[in-house]
């Protein structure tokens, strides 16, 4: 009798399983990405997934999805066992994935991309916009994501991309399986606030979720249990409420690093050289309406000045102005001598300022040359031999040392960029700027997608080494990064700096507040 | 990686050449008067001109344009040149027939690649209108044809040197090598082939876009006019059918060369490839007999063939690195 019960209670857990992978393995050329992964989605659970950059989070959600075709193993979606899956017969059985690269289809508006392709549709087949206003009405009240659905999608933000696909697959599929490939790692505090919410309902109603973040505090606040990944394999499967960060960090990075919570730069010895009284760039007046308005700043050379702000706080849209790639409406800025508005950013670059764009698909790196030839690019002035041709030992040379400084995990430097990994691509768009060698760095979320083992050397390089010959600033969709490294943190708020906080004063608390637009006597108003 | 590997590798990325090679051979044993002397001279002298137009249309395929004027500029540049210098103008030195042969292929370039940057005219069409106006004006400039040019203006196209060898030959593969030099070892040649790429994240990167895309369609029109040059020399005439249909071919050339037709890609090495295996294939079945109708229809098959090669050397390699990986695996398993 109790054997009956048990094995009752086995096809029951069986039953709960609505994926499983058997000894699944992926081999791309130049890399084993998968090698023989055993793992179980359940009904009701929030499953993280963590791991370093390149340890094969997404190709594994890719072949849950249908993306990608695994090389070998087993897929059980409840019950059926398959040897690969198709889009469509995922998308069937209910599984629905927030890819890491956001693929929003740009032309079309948000409601548009929102029933792509499972318009609602009245008799004679005619699509029903009618009903498919109210419906994503309906849905962004319950969701309280904030998102104008007439807009076009190609001119939202990659947060904004990013939430209109969750909305998209919690709350228009009917899907069973939600994955979310690094959702959060672009998402400011509220938004991820929002997520979080979305998330715990999601999971009240029985669906399976998978979470893929690099952020361990967030797996362990909104995860069931986790797995973790290493070089294509599973090394642990742990329930989260046995594990701690020093846990988690020892399981993700294998021992050889110690996480230890310390202000970046702080035991080298840089104070003396610090505060040099140089201003680099001034910026006046400068305003571009609908996107920010009379900003006011100076930046020092060796100074690291955080931007922070909510989504739609006209970030991005400052540091592209100053960097000459929309134009601003009115005011200037200066550097060196010259006041001037830049109108495209070859002029910015030749005169020493450079910007890491956003977003990295599309205004970053160009897929399809090599590591070496996008780490180069907007340096090869520098490489120039006598006769004025790219001196190729020097090149190669370049190119090696910061694929092996940034720890970019690659075949090769003759590896298409378009092969590497989420963060590794981040990786080498970070490796592009840092070689430029400018007297401005405009870094618009630097670290996004990168693991929290380079993390840290990254932000060390900024704060370390970037800012002996430069001024810098920085943006963060959370506020932790900037209070680590930033030396100054100027807060915008519906495109206007609404506070200013000195490293002296930095509290989480009244960042917070200030970045939510709350004045209050911290701000100095300028 | 392994030796072997290795090798295989750059085998897959010379796919061209060996093609050539063993096309070559095969037609060496088997097409009567082909494996000689001259009948080798003969296809490198008859691939110069579609040469120059498969450079110059591969170097606008990687910008990610294309242009089909260039065939009309092959017949528009001389015609004007010769036009000007001995009716118009007569008794204007050959010297400048042939630098205003070349300096109108340009302008012509210049125009189309202003046209497309600065008003935003869609490649496609902008160099379709080109390519009828330009036919259009030579047609009606020129009749049929300006026979008996002068010696110094039909050089380039019909002198030979030492061994038999045109003059024509050694230009092209000059200009040919020249261009491989140009895109892997100078910042103009990876800004063009970085804009091909992707245009938007090149131009934030600080690259003048506009600026690669003229000078590949102001290269591209130089290279159709000195094609124009070496045609006009060849028959020591300026014919107003001249270069007729052959942009399709230059497409079919560059392609097999190893171009991406969505741009980013490409060797000027792979293109000479392509264009000697064009020209191989055209000697070899006209040497067989073949109908030049059904020559030319096959020439076209080979865009298909193209475009499916490439998808065969993307899957082969992947074999093979499978193959590396797998060894890799076993020895690993071995282990633990
Ligand atoms: N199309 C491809 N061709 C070749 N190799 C690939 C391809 N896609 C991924 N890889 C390789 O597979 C490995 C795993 O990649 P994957 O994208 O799954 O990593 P990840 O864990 O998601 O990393 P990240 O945190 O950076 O997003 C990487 O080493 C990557 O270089
Ligand atoms: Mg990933």
């Amino acid at each position: 009798m109790i054997k009956l019960n048990e094995e009752e209670k086995e096809s029951n857990r069986e039953n709960d399983f609505i994926v499983q992978f058997k000894d699944v393995t992926k081999i791309y050329s130049g890399t084993v990405a998968l090698h023989k992964i055993n793992i179980e989605v359940k009904r009701g659970e929030v499953h993280g997934i963590i791991g370093k950059n390149g340890a094969g989070k997404t190709t594994l959600v890719g072949i849950m999805s249908g993306i990608i075709d695994p090389t070998e193993g087993e897929i059980i979606i409840k019950g059926k066992k398959y040897r690969s899956i198709s889009r469509q017969r995922a998308k069937k059985e209910g599984i629905s994935i927030i890819p890491q690269e956001s693929q929003v289809i740009p032309d079309l508006s948000v409601v548009e991309n929102i029933f792509t392709p499972d318009y609602i549709r009245s008799w004679g087949n005619f699509i029903n916009w009618k009903k498919m206003y109210s419906k994503i009405e309906k849905v962004i009240d319950e969701s309280q994501i904030n998102i104008n659905p007439y807009t076009r999608a190609g001119d939202l933000s990659i947060s904004e991309q990013q939430l209109l696909l969750v909305l998209k697959a919690c709350f228009i599929d009917n899907a069973q399986v939600i994955i979310f490939d690094e959702v959060s790692s672009s998402l400011t505090k509220k938004d991820e606030e929002v997520l979080y919410r979305i998330i715990r309902e999601q999971k009240k109603k029985g669906k399976a979720i998978l979470f893929i973040s690099h952020s361990m505090e967030e797996i362990l606040e909104i995860c069931d249990l986790v797995t973790i990944l290493r070089d294509g394999k599973v090394i642990a499967k742990e329930e989260c409420a046995c594990l701690d960060k020093d846990k988690l960090s020892y399981f993700i990075v294998g021992g050889e690093y110690n996480y230890k919570e310390h202000k970046v730069g702080e035991e080298s010895g840089r104070e003396e050289e610090k505060e040099s009284n140089e201003i680099v760039l001034s910026v006046r007046n400068f305003t571009k309406f609908g996107a920010f308005q009379n900003i006011n700043f100076d930046l020092k050379k060796g100074e690291v000045v955080g931007l922070a702000g909510l989504r739609g706080s006209g970030r991005t849209e400052l540091f592209k102005a100053i960097a000459g790639i929309d134009l601003a409406d009115k005011g200037w800025i200066k550097i060196g001598n010259e006041e001037k508005r830049f109108t495209d950013p070859a002029q910015a670059l030749q005169n020493g300022i450079v910007y890491l764009p956003e977003d990295r698909e599309k205004e970053g790196l160009i897929d399809i040359l090599a590591v070496r030839e996008n780490l180069t690019l907007s340096s090869l002035p520098c490489l120039l031999n006598k006769v004025k041709l790219i001196n190729l030992e020097e090149e190669k040379k370049m190119a090696t040392t910061l694929v092996e400084r940034l720890s970019i995990l690659t075949p090769s430097i003759e590896e298409e960029v378009k092969k590497l990994s989420g963060g590794n691509k981040q990786k080498v768009l970070m490796g592009k700027v840092l070689s430029a060698n400018p007297i401005v760095y405009l870094l618009d979320e630097p670290t996004k997608g990168i693991d929290i083992s380079t993390k840290k050397e990254i932000l060390k390089i900024i704060k370390e080494e970037l800012s002996r010959f430069a001024g810098i600033i920085m943006s963060s969709p959370g506020l932790e990064d900037l209070i680590l490294i930033c030396d100054r943190i100027l807060v915008l708020h519906k495109g206007e700096i609404v506070g200013e906080f000195f490293e002296d004063k930095f509290k989480e608390i009244d960042l917070y507040r200030a970045v939510q637009g709350v004045r209050d006597k911290f701000v100095e108003n300028n | 990686m392994e030796r072997r590997t290795k090798v295989e590798l750059f085998l897959l990325d010379n796919l061209i050449w060996l093609i050539l090679a063993g096309y070559f051979l095969i037609n060496a044993l088997v097409t009567p008067r082909f494996f000689t002397y001259n009948n080798i001279i003969n296809i490198f002298y008859h691939s110069t001109i579609l040469g120059m137009l498969v450079l110059g249309q591969g170097l606008v395929l990687m910008t990610g344009h294309l242009d089909l004027s260039i065939e009309s500029t092959l017949a528009f540049a001389p015609g004007i040149a010769i036009l000007l210098t001995t009716k118009w103008v007569p008794g204007l030195n050959p010297i400048i027939a042939i630098i205003l042969t070349l300096l109108i292929g340009a302008l012509v370039g210049l125009f189309n690649g202003y046209c497309i940057t600065r008003i935003g005219i869609n490649a496609f069409l902008q160099t379709l209108s080109m390519l009828i106006i330009l036919r259009g004006l030579v047609l009606y400039l020129i009749p049929l044809a300006i026979y008996g040019l002068d010696e110094t203006y039909i050089f380039f196209g019909r002198a030979r040197t030492f061994g038999n060898i045109p003059v024509a030959v050694f230009l092209m593969l000059g200009i040919f090598v020249l261009f491989d030099f140009v895109l892997k070892r100078t910042p103009f040649g990876r800004y063009l082939l970085a804009t091909g790429g992707n245009a938007r994240a090149s131009y934030i990167s600080g690259i003048n876009t506009n600026k690669s895309i003229i000078s590949a369609f102001v290269l591209a029109g130089l290279l159709a006019s000195v094609a124009g040059l070496l045609a006009a020399g060849r028959q020591n005439a300026v014919n107003n059918t001249m270069g007729d249909g052959m942009v399709l071919l230059s497409f079919a050339g560059a392609i097999l060369g190893g171009v991406s037709v969505s741009g980013g890609k490409g060797t000027s090495i792979g293109m000479l490839g392509g264009t000697l295996f064009l020209g191989m294939i055209s000697n070899s079945l006209t040497l067989l007999g073949v109908n030049v109708f059904i020559v030319y229809a096959l020439q076209g098959l080979l865009i298909f063939v193209a475009l499916v090669l490439d998808r065969v050397k993307v899957k082969a390699e992947e074999l093979l690195f499978r193959r590396e990986m797998l060894k890799k695996l076993g020895i690993s398993m071995k282990k633990d």
